[in-house]
């Protein structure tokens, strides 16, 4: 076992040994950088695009969150009293207008067209 | 390293000559890592520079210079995997099986017969290129990375994101395919 794992790293150093040095040719740099200006296309510009958009969208979000935490933390830690309540809620005055002009058009929907 | 910290740094921050340095210092490792992995000389500077313009793109998620090797070394393989990949689908073979002429090829090589010294390494590349086939392509990836190229198990723990066990296994297993196909060639008198 430990002659054919010895045999075997010798073959590999043989090998390793007997790979050729492979040389650039002089045409390397200018075509790796054509290629480099290639890929700044539409597609590439797009995606850099998106992905700032998409970060910039998480962050918002996350910034958005926070604030909702901290206020409404803000709001559980000073309950509105009874009275404070109904000042605030103004439903039923909203309602009391909505019916009356939704009773009002129904009033003119009944009036048959001459 | 082959370059300072400082020049990764700058070329990170996109810097082109500094960038252009960088290529300058890996390139021939590149060169000759990829010519190991995908075996076919003519296509060898054409990945590597898909490399490289991957490496441009990518070089501002680099997290310190530090891994900037082992970054390098994963941006080849992942290269080698889609050439190779590609070549699959087309339908090409990368080298052959033990053919009868290479047969003969380690005959004469093991024979020890005078040789000119540059045959005699093609036929050492086609022997092992030939054992090789017995083990899958991902394994023979990892067994060159770590047997040919020489990177160390760490090396090739952050270039393959696996731990370091894992790897460990998977060497032993490949090694173990390729031992075998070694010794049933000696067997046979192919070698």
């Amino acid at each position: 076992m430990i002659d054919d794992d010895s045999r075997l790293n010798a073959m590999l150093a043989d090998y390793r040994a007997a790979c050729p040095e492979i040389e650039p040719t002089v045409n390397f740099m200018p075509v790796l950088w054509q290629r480099i200006e290639g890929r700044r296309g539409f597609w590439f510009v797009f995606q850099r695009e998106g992905r700032a958009v998409m970060t910039a969208s998480a962050a918002l979000c996350v910034v958005l969150l926070v604030l909702n935490f901290f206020y409404a933390s803000q709001t559980r830690l000073n309950p509105p009293t009874y009275a404070d309540a109904l000042m605030a809620d103004h439903t039923a005055e909203m309602t009391y207008y909505t019916e009356a002009i939704r009773g009002t058009s129904s009033t003119q929907d009944d009036v048959p067209a001459r | 390293m082959l370059v300072e910290q400082e020049l990764i740094e700058k070329a990170r921050a996109g810097d082109a000559p500094a960038f252009n340095q960088l290529v300058l210092a890996y390139r021939k490792r590149i060169l000759g890592t990829i010519s190991r992995l995908i075996g076919r000389p003519e296509d060898v500077e054409d990945v590597a520079q898909e490399v490289f313009v991957r490496l441009y793109y990518s070089l501002d998620q680099l997290r310190t210079p530090e891994v900037f090797e082992p970054w390098l070394y994963r941006l080849t393989v992942n290269a080698c995997y889609d050439y190779l990949r590609r070549a699959k689908r087309r339908g090409e073979s990368r080298m052959a099986d033990l053919s009868e002429q290479q047969v003969l090829l380690a005959d004469s090589l093991a024979g020890g017969r005078q040789q000119n010294e540059d045959q005699q390494k093609t036929r050492v590349r086609e022997f092992v290129d030939a054992l090789f086939r017995h083990v899958s392509e991902e394994d023979r990836l990892l067994l060159t990375l770590k047997e040919v190229e020489g990177l160390s198990l760490k090396e090739l723990e952050q270039i393959y994101g696996v731990n370091e066990n894992a790897l460990k296994v998977r060497l032993f297993r490949a090694r173990q395919r390729v031992l075998k196909a070694y010794n049933n060639a000696s067997a046979n008198g192919k070698l």
